[in-house]
């Protein structure tokens, strides 16, 4: 099949891939980039697993064409660290348990990411409603409401 | 047997009681962790599987050459290409990798390709061709049963897999004893894991060397390393099974699973590397979830609520193959015991195979349903009497240490704490009653073993092995076949190796899972690892102190009795001398051994493996845990809809190891049966999985999902490490009834089936009313 | 990789180009936020040769007050722009109840208006795999000749399961259509809707709906919107019902009721006229009430029992119009 020239940045790098018109963002990013810290949970659509950012808002990388975001900045969970230092959103999950098999896990910070960078203290129900759309089978959710709750206020601290 | 209370040591470092991250937790929060799936793997062969769309068939042709000639596939494989069985129970093996002869269910293995890109295995997939000669499907117990019915299998007559009868204590006195008695009949819908990865696995064979390596998803590594040997006839020391990261698993990979043999059969036919990678539906259809089950139960009880008897029928509908069937089965009647105490029991269970997806083990292994069915009833009967739900239960305590009529011990026993912390934390006693209509309080007890006393294969080896490796750089080691699958084991054990050697996790890693490298174990299923793994990690960080001991004495010049442990000092104890360090020790204990490995191991002794009936190691455990739970509940009377506002829950672990992970796996067993409560069910439309995705099964979404809040309850077993019991399954089958009782204190219906779906309560909302209306009582919907 | 058939997406800018694309490529599908497409083609019920993604198309996007004090809203608009935007809030708050009941934030974040409008119809015959489909000989709607929800007869039952339609009917929405050449029309929002679970809209392939209007709400409406649903996200209606109510004084003096979940399209409710000029007693409600059995066809194409549906919509309807009445006091 042709193949286009996309240009994107990922993490913050600039890159140039040439990828398939029906390639998903979900499989350039894991497959092309070889970013595989985004997870695929369902088979399209229903579990948030596979949540990115694209230009700082949630996008679910498995509905979404990888040809759709030429030209954004697209954040995977690998881009969270910086210099060693994980983000707050990481180290609340990881010291609140907000995280038990993990595979939830990247999906729902990076949902929780887009959250708090437009609502930096939210109230439980503005992250219910947030991370609506990303299943975690382990925690029964209320770690994870805590992580983000503690990542917020570690942040305005 | 090591149980120890645990120490109070003032300068080394605690480990356990102690609210301790997961030792793997940072690679799973950065995206590091790699799950099966995510093995970058150039040139891996994409595999795939072609399943039957028959429910019930006999196989007359596969035909698989035009695939096999399509540019880009390297190999098809069929049933003509293993004709060995797999399963788990070692006399219940009945299921082949890829069907032969028969089909028994849609969507069963029947065949699989293996091509260079996805979309030539997607084409060879849709080329091949199968022919069949229809047989008769059964989706429902009583149709599978019926007199004439078509066998599944040719041992199993009547399609019954497996049969149980038990009669423990005097049934007939107990009945003609009770005040009052109470029969009831309650049907629980099929529910599965939906563990958030989906199954993968990957298989790599070594052609030159006549080797194969797995990676897979597994609870259990060792029993799939043996059917791999198994199915491919190779000799066990040629297979290698590697489990990485995984998420989840509740059961679901509690036994070997075909697409596991699938992906090494179809390793070697291809003679590489083949990735299998399930989509969400065939994660579905792979299933060993929790049986559809209906439950009659008839229980008698004295005016003041002391039970004196119960009889309970239970039939599950297991699917097509054996699996754990007979477990689950047994399971459901075993544990009518060990929560309360009653002076007569009989049980009477039917497995039955059916032309769907086979069940298997799910969190709550076999009491889930019945447990329902017993707490419900119980709220039925309180009502009836005008004794309080807590009250009732208090009613029927047992006193530990002692022995259940079907020789289950009972050593530790928090269920008494459980029920008074749950009582005061909701407010029972002051706002039972006065809620405002539609909404509504309920509560319900439960136990769970702390492990199979019988692993499912006797081989006379110890119930669990732990190494320990220290080295030149002052590292340790721990070397472990139990599977971590999101649980939290690795972390429990470093805690606990870490609490005997007064150390904390800097020295400490895990390895845990590569048949190559590390000792056998049984696997993580029926909460058997802090338990037994625990007890051997203290066993082997015993033995390693010993050694560093000797050492510190040889360099201190003392005699090892009178030598201190402090963790990263020792010195002579009551002495001025600061000590010597760890590390000094160390190079002290290498000198002439090198390289030093210690194992520890734990066996469940003979008296506690169950009593002599047959079955009764099933059920039988060196300890059980306990739980108490409320639920608040609001019921919408013009939809119908449940909504669960707040959940209290005292589960009784022994001792919290690491409170943060028994809060987490409490929070997360609560919250599991809570979806099996109101919304989970799996629905089949001629045999055909209708909600095979995650937009139909709808496991709860934090949306609604409400705070539940745990207390944990130290009954300190005296066999446990450290004291501790299990912690991740007891409390979920508490919920379910919490929440049924809840309803029915809401809205004064009762259900008697589950889900608790918003048509269903809407039906007995009706039923309710009508029934309130011409002053009948308000019973069963 | 996912496996993904193979097509050709064009990305125009602008209207003019949209134009050009779509008689390029005939028979293309037009991508909005494809939370409903992809998923669909990833299940092999769509397998679009083209797509046309409109993201892009200047057009499409945008909120705009118009002239009237009303709003034109784009149909590229998405369901969190929508619900972000004050001028919404303020005059249309059931529009933004409606969409903050559609899927989960992260959906929202892409889904458009447009999109939710002209989504496909569902059934559990239908929203399944290929394997799946194929094992239950297909179905009337995709490759097969039966429908399984009525064996007998040969329509299409899929349910019509978008939650904004019916929001938006009872506030007298009309659509800004563009054709293949490029030219508008208008019409009022159920005028492209058809029961039929095969064919829903009326639009022709060549259709691209530019743009939601809506002329400002007679002083005093009250509206809202009600879902039954089984979970708090993530969850299609099961049925959905939007009212929209004017009170004079004890009576009432303006209804308009639209259902979702209960056909192949959205409805609005016929007759509800005949209930104003009096108080809103228990005797109107049942009057309401008695009007939908009529009207609606609620059938086997979800999992949830259609009785269940009917019930349910009756009991929202009664409770939401009550609700509504006693607000407006
Ligand atoms: C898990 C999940 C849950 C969901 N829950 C809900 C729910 O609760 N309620 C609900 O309403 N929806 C729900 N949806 C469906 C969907 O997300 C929404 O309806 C969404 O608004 C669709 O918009 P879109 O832009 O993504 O549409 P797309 O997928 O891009 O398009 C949908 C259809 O509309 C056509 N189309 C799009 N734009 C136009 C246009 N301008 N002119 C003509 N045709 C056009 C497309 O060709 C396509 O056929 C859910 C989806 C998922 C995956
Ligand atoms: S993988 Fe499940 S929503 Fe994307
Ligand atoms: S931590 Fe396992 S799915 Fe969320």
């Amino acid at each position: 099949m042709a193949k286009e020239i996309l240009q994107l940045t990922v993490n913050g790098q600039p890159r140039e891939d040439a990828v398939a018109g029906n390639l998903l963002l979900i499989d350039y990013l894991r497959e092309v980039v070889g970013l595989t810290g985004t997870k695929m949970g369902c088979d399209g659509g229903e579990c948030g697993a596979c949540t990115v950012l694209v230009d700082g808002r949630p996008r679910l990388s498995c509905l979404t064409l990888a040809a759709s975001s030429a030209g954004r900045q697209v954040e995977t969970i690998e881009g969270c660290a910086r210099g060693g230092r994980m983000s707050h959103l990481q180290q609340a999950f990881h010291e609140k348990l907000g995280s038990q098999c993990g595979y939830c896990t990247p999906g729902m910070i990076m949902a929780a990411e887009g959250l708090v960078r437009r609502t930096p203290a939210p109230t439980q129900a503005q992250i219910r409603q947030a991370l609506g759309g990303n299943i975690c089978r382990c925690t029964g959710y209320v770690k994870i409401i805590e992580s983000v709750e503690a990542a917020a206020a570690e942040s305005a601290a | 047997m090591s149980g120890r209370p645990p120490p109070e040591a003032p300068a080394r470092k605690k480990m356990i009681g102690e609210r301790v991250p997961l030792i793997d937790g940072i690679e799973k929060v950065t995206g590091r962790a790699n799950y099966t799936a995510d093995f970058l793997t150039a040139g891996a062969l994409v595999g795939r599987i072609y399943r039957s769309p028959h429910s019930h068939a006999r196989i007359i042709r596969i035909d698989v050459e035009a695939a096999r000639k399509l540019p880009g596939v390297v190999a098809v494989i069929t049933g003509a290409d293993c004709d060995k069985t797999f399963g788990i129970l070692p006399i219940a093996q009945n299921e082949f990798p890829l069907a032969r002869e028969r089909v028994r269910y849609r969507g069963e293995p029947v065949a699989a390709v293996a091509a260079r890109d996805e979309a030539s295995a997607e084409a060879a997939l849709r080329l091949i061709r199968m022919e069949v000669e229809g047989l008769p499907a059964y989706y429902e117990p009583a149709k599978a049963r019926v007199l004439g019915a078509v066998d599944l299998h040719g041992d199993r007559p009547g399609n019954l897999e497996r049969d149980v009868h038990n009669e423990f204590g005097d049934l007939a006195a107990g009945f003609a004893a009770a005040d009052l008695v109470r029969e009831d009949s309650f049907d629980c819908a099929e529910v599965t894991h939906v563990h958030m990865e989906p199954h993968a696995a990957l298989a790599e064979y070594d052609a030159e060397r006549d080797r194969i390596t797995l990676h897979s998803v597994s609870q259990v590594p060792y029993y799939v390393h043996l059917m791999v040997a198994q199915c491919l006839g190779m000799d066990t020391a040629r297979v290698r099974v590697i489990k990485p990261f995984i998420g989840g698993g509740f059961g679901a990979r509690t036994e070997t699973l075909n697409f596991e043999i699938i992906a090494c059969l179809m390793a070697r036919a291809a003679g590489g590397r083949v990735r299998f990678k399930l989509s969400r539906e065939e994660t579905f259809l792979t299933h060993r979830g929790r049986p559809r089950t209906q439950i009659k139960l008839k229980l008698g009880m004295a005016r003041d609520g002391r039970l004196t008897a119960c009889a309970c029928e239970v039939v599950q509908a297991g699917g097509a193959y054996g699996g754990y069937g007979i477990v689950t089965i047994l399971y459901a009647g075993a544990l009518l015991n060990g929560l309360y105490d009653i002076p007569a029991v009989r049980y009477d269970g039917y497995r039955v195979y059916t032309n769907t997806p086979p069940c298997g083990a799910m969190r709550g292994h076999g009491t889930v349903d019945v447990r329902h069915a017993f707490e419900c009833l119980l709220d039925v009967m309180a009502a009836e009497l005008g004794v309080d739900a807590m009250a009732l239960r208090r009613r029927n305590l047992l006193s530990a240490p002692t022995k259940t009529i079907n020789d289950l011990m009972i050593t530790s026993y928090g269920l008494p704490q459980c029920l008074d912390w749950a009582e005061q934390a909701s407010g029972w006693r002051a706002r039972k009653a006065g809620l405002p209509p539609g909404k509504g309080l309920g509560m319900a007890c439960s136990h769970y073993v702390s492990g199979a006393a019988k692993p499912v294969h006797w081989t006379g080896e110890p119930h669990a092995v732990v190494n320990l490796k220290l080295d030149f750089d002052g590292g340790i080691t721990i070397l472990t076949g139990a599977a971590d699958i999101g649980q939290g084991s690795s972390t429990i054990l470093a805690q606990a190796v870490g609490e005997v050697l007064g150390i904390d996790l800097t020295r400490l890693s895990v390895v845990a899972n590569d048949s190559r490298i590390t000792p056998k174990d049984n696997g993580s299923y029926s909460s058997r690892v802090t338990f037994m793994v625990g007890n051997a990690a203290i066993q082997a960080a015993e033995r390693l102190k010993d050694l560093l001991v000797a050492a510190a004495a040889k360099k201190l010049d003392a005699k090892p009795g009178d030598i201190e442990c402090l963790g990263e000092m020792y010195r002579v104890a009551g002495g001025q001398d600061p000590g010597v360090s760890l590390n000094e020790v160390i190079k002290e204990a290498l000198i002439d051994s090198g390289t030093i490995t210690v194992k520890g191991t734990f066996t469940v002794p003979r008296e506690f493996q169950g009593g002599k009936f047959r079955g009764a190691a099933v059920g039988s455990s060196m300890a059980y845990s306990y739980a108490a739970c409320v639920a608040e509940v609001s019921v919408d009377a013009d939809t119908g809809t449940v909504r669960v506002d707040k959940v209290w829950v005292a589960h009784d672990c022994g001792f919290a190891l690491n409170p943060l992970s028994v809060e987490g796996q409490v929070q997360g067993a609560v919250w599991m049966g809570l979806g099996q409560a109101l919304s989970e069910e799996t629905c089949y439309h001629a045999g055909l999985p209708v909600g095979a995705n995650m937009l139909d099964y709808r496991v709860p979404s934090i949306v609604e999902s409400p705070d539940i809040e745990v207390k944990i309850v130290e009954s300190m077993d005296p066999n446990g490490p450290f004291g501790a019991k299990e912690a991740s399954e007891g409390a979920l089958s508490s919920v379910i009834p919490a929440i049924a009782n809840a309803v029915h204190a809401a809205v004064g219906a009762r259900l008697t089936r589950t889900p608790m779906t918003p048509d269903r309560v809407l039906d007995a909302l009706v039923k309710a009313r009508r029934a309130a209306a011409s002053g009948g009582l308000k019973r069963s919907a | 990789m996912e496996y993904m058939p193979e097509f050709t997406v064009a990305r125009p800018s602008s209207l003019a180009e949209l134009v050009a694309a779509r008689r390029a490529n005939p028979g293309a599908h037009l991508l909005a936020g494809g939370t409903d497409l992809v998923a669909n083609i990833r299940r092999g019920i769509v397998a679009p040769e083209h797509l046309i993604e409109l993201t892009h198309v200047a057009e499409l996007q945008g909120i705009a007050e118009t002239s009237s004090g009303g709003l034109r809203i784009g149909a590229g608009v998405t369901l969190a722009a929508l619900i972000e935007d004050e001028r919404v809030e303020a005059t249309f708050p059931v529009v933004v109840e409606a969409a903050h009941a559609v899927a989960a934030a992260s959906h929202r974040e892409v889904a458009t208006l447009g999109g939710n409008l002209c989504l496909d119809t569902r059934c559990v015959y239908y929203n399944q795999s290929e394997w799946w489909r194929a094992a239950n000989d297909y179905c009337l709607k995709h490759r097969g000749k039966i429908c399984h929800v009525a064996p007998k007869g040969d329509h299409c039952f899929a349910a019509f399961s978008g939650d904004l339609a019916p929001a938006l009917m009872v506030l007298g929405a009309t659509v800004e259509i563009a054709s293949a050449d490029g030219k508008t029309r208008r019409c009022a929002l159920p005028d492209i809707y058809t029961d039929d679970g095969l064919a829903h809209l009326r639009l022709t392939a060549d259709d691209c709906l530019l743009a939601i209007d809506l002329t400002p709400p007679e002083p005093g409406l009250r509206t809202g919107y009600a879902k039954a649903r089984v979970r708090g996200a993530i969850d299609f209606p099961l049925a959905g019902v939007a009212v929209a109510l004017r009170r004079c004084g004890a009576d009432l003096a303006e209804l308009r009721v639209a259902l979702t979940g209960t056909n192949s399209c959205p409805l609005l409710i016929e007759g509800t006229r005949d209930l104003v000029g009096a108080p809103l007693d228990a005797d109107t409600l049942e009057r309401l009430v008695g009007l939908l059995p009529k009207q609606i066809q609620p059938m086997s194409s979800t999992f949830t029992p259609p009785g269940y549906r009917r019930k349910v919509i009756a009991n929202l309807t009664r409770t939401l119009t009550s609700r509504m009445f006693d607000e407006a006091a």
